[in-house]
């Protein structure tokens, strides 16, 4: 399912899912916490300083040196015998995943959760072309059969409960309404067993490239990215052109660092290190890797003065997990592929402020999700830096553009302002705050203190302590 | 859009700023030096639900392994199992109860087994059961040793397993074996300290 509000209406999708859908803040809430409370647990025991100063490091020396790491990337892959792709933007990478289904006759396909195939819309793509992609992640096997976009970069279906997975499952599935999860899980690993076996393709993202070996890194904890990418004939890995890092070794740093800060886990459970295609003396593995390298605006916000530090992100959703306003709605009021903090700096930079406004006054400033990166973007900076950029645009409403400068021009004339404040302690003004540009949002949900009988400016000429 | 012009888009971008140096290897600082590796790696494994156990030699592995497999209806064998430990090949995975494996070395710090595509990938994967023989002597202490180890003669894929396939997505409740093995054993071969 693709995400349909463009640019993000925001402030009316987080309404609605507050108004109409109270049980995914305390769905999203439990689950967010117990995220949280693991990642400090996993962070304690070793030195979290240290291993996040060295990822913001190897990261950033990484994108800055990346058409370097990117080309020597590309050619050991090829060596290794992957065939390597290269697509701008949706249009290109799903025009390659066409010419890929054709060369392989490919009518079926298991998906591993790739967060980069949800932004290229792959699923709606395949299901137009008569190719059948069936998602083997349990979170999402989950919201695709409710047919939902994910709601967590982690895990996509925390903002469903317990009792509708249960409803969902004997719907679809056949189990008992009362089943225990593990009679689930049960159910959806015989159902997607026939699937990996059967496929004709299996596509998958990448968490990381290592560009001496040519090795795709990929991370999880139900082995669905194993199988997918070992059992059918074809493998076809989509990856951001920003996950590419310099040495094998340094994966092992990223690798620990972003289970600890996503899940508080020392590593996930199962590790991909995908070097190419099968090789004659092995009994299985895929007879053809495609890899298909992705622009689709990262280069547009690699470009940006600040904004390129977001692509350091390694997906571990721990800034999601620390948000107090992402907690309240989940991913889905955000309107894009990614949510959150990190939805709100990746999206004025890579879909342009049109795009992206206006994520990054979804948020309150407090500063929760710097603390919880693992490499250290400085999330509350760009949020402002891209606030800014919009202001300069002009693209505040014009209710703010007026109430700021309105306010501005007051605090600047002493006489003006004094009678400004005598106006505010005698008109009824609570009244009719609704009606006040800015102040009126605020308002709306609030009752407004009432004004002191005595202006600062009085009481500190007579005296006060 | 090309390889070319992708690469001078980013180069475009990059125009100007500063190129820091590499920060060099990652050091994790969490396994002592002088540490027992063979306790250590088992420790961590135990901690997320794997089992595991210690013998001697390979001739205490095959008696062990001939006990273990007897309830079972069907054994799939990868094919860098020595041959005194069991046929090659064996049931289909797709069929078989139990998979055999013979591991390319381990890690101590993150309780992960390394396992190569050149054993055979589908036996590691597709039966409910996965029995992992390590020797003692390939545990590394942490991940950087093991990747700077294993990188030269990469095959296509290596595996690192560190426990039994787990999810949390059903309303946050932890089950096992949802797509890869439900129970994963690791048998530890050698490593000095008497075997229980």
């Amino acid at each position: 399912m693709s995400f349909e509000t463009r640019p993000p209406d925001y402030r009316a999708a987080s309404a609605a899912i507050l108004r109409g859908s109270p049980n995914v803040r305390d769905s999203v809430g439990s689950a967010t916490r117990s995220f949280e409370e693991r990642r400090w647990e996993a962070l304690a025991h070793v030195d979290a300083d240290r291993w996040r100063d060295w990822a913001r490091d190897v990261k950033t020396h990484a994108l800055l040196h990346l058409d370097t790491y990117l080309g020597q990337a590309a050619d050991q892959l090829e060596a290794n015998g992957v065939h390597v792709h290269w697509a701008a933007d949706r249009s290109a990478a799903t025009s390659i995943l066409d010419e890929i289904v054709e060369r392989h006759d490919v009518r079926s396909a298991v998906k591993a959760k790739s967060m980069l195939s949800e932004e290229l819309e792959v699923n709606e793509h395949l299901e137009s072309r008569g190719v059948e992609p069936v998602e083997t992640d349990l979170g999402e096997y989950i919201i695709q059969l409710l047919g939902e976009p994910p709601s967590h970069i982690v895990g996509p279906a925390i903002h469903k409960s317990l009792e509708d997975c249960r409803r969902l499952f004997h719907t679809r599935l056949g189990t008992p309404l009362d089943a225990e999860p593990d009679v689930l899980a049960a159910a959806a690993r015989k159902a997607l067993r026939t699937r990996f076996l059967l496929a004709d393709m299996g596509i998958s993202g990448a968490n990381f490239v290592a560009a001496d070996t040519g090795t795709l890194a990929l991370i999880e904890n139900e082995g669905n990215i194993r199988l997918s990418t070992s059992v059918p004939p074809v493998h076809v890995a989509f990856v951001g052109i920003e996950k590419v890092v310099p040495r094998f070794e340094d994966l092992a740093g990223l690798l620990q660092l972003t289970a600890r800060s996503a899940t508080g886990q020392p590593i996930g459970l199962f590790v991909s290190l995908i070097q190419g295609p099968r090789r004659q003396d092995e009994v299985d593995g895929p007879e053809h890797v495609h890899v298909v390298f992705v622009d689709n605006g990262r280069t547009r916000l690699l470009a940006d003065e600040r904004g390129w530090e977001a692509l350091r992100c390694v997906r571990c959703g721990a800034c999601l997990n620390s948000c107090p306003v992402y907690r309240q709605t989940g991913g889905h009021a955000y309107g894009w592929t990614y949510s959150g903090p990190i939805g709100a700096i990746l999206a004025p930079g890579m879909l342009g402020l049109d795009g992206g406004m206006p994520l990054p006054h979804a948020s309150s400033l407090c500063g929760a999700c710097v603390d919880a990166c693992p490499v250290r973007i400085p999330i509350p900076e760009l949020l402002l830096h891209w606030r800014a950029k919009a202001v300069d645009e002009g693209m505040e409403p014009l209710s703010e553009r007026f109430g700021s400068s309105f306010y501005a021009n007051l605090a600047e004339r002493p006489g003006a302002y004094r009678a400004a404040s005598a106006g505010l302690r005698l008109t009824p003004w609570r009244a009719a705050s609704r009606a006040l540009p800015i102040l009126g949002d605020w308002a709306r949900e609030r009752t407004l203190p009432e004004p002191s009988p005595k202006s600062f400016r009085t009481l500190w000429r007579e005296g006060i302590e | 859009m090309s390889r070319a012009e992708i690469l001078d888009r980013i180069r475009a971008a990059n125009a100007g700023r500063a190129r820091p140096e590499h920060p060099g290897s990652f050091v994790s600082g969490a396994v002592a030096e002088g540490a027992d590796l063979v306790r250590v790696f088992r420790d961590r494994f135990e901690d997320v639900g794997g089992e595991s156990v210690r013998v001697a030699d390979i001739a205490s592995a095959r008696a062990w392994l001939e006990a273990f497999l007897e309830p079972f209806e069907s054994a799939s064998f990868g094919l860098l199992v020595p041959p005194e430990l069991g046929p090659r090949g064996g049931t289909a995975p797709s069929a078989a109860k139990v998979g055999v494996s013979w591991a390319a070395g381990a890690v101590a710090e993150t309780g992960s087994i390394a396992l190569s595509s050149a054993d055979g990938r589908r036996a590691q994967l597709l039966p409910p059961t996965h029995v992992v023989l390590i020797d003692a002597g390939s545990i590394v202490a942490t991940l950087v040793d093991g990747l700077s180890r294993w990188r030269e003669g990469l095959p296509s894929a290596v595996g690192l397993h560190s426990g039994p396939s787990k999810s949390a997505d059903i309303g946050q409740v932890m089950v096992k074996g949802v797509h890869g093995p439900g129970r994963l054993v690791a048998v530890v071969i050698g490593g000095g300290d008497a075997p229980e």
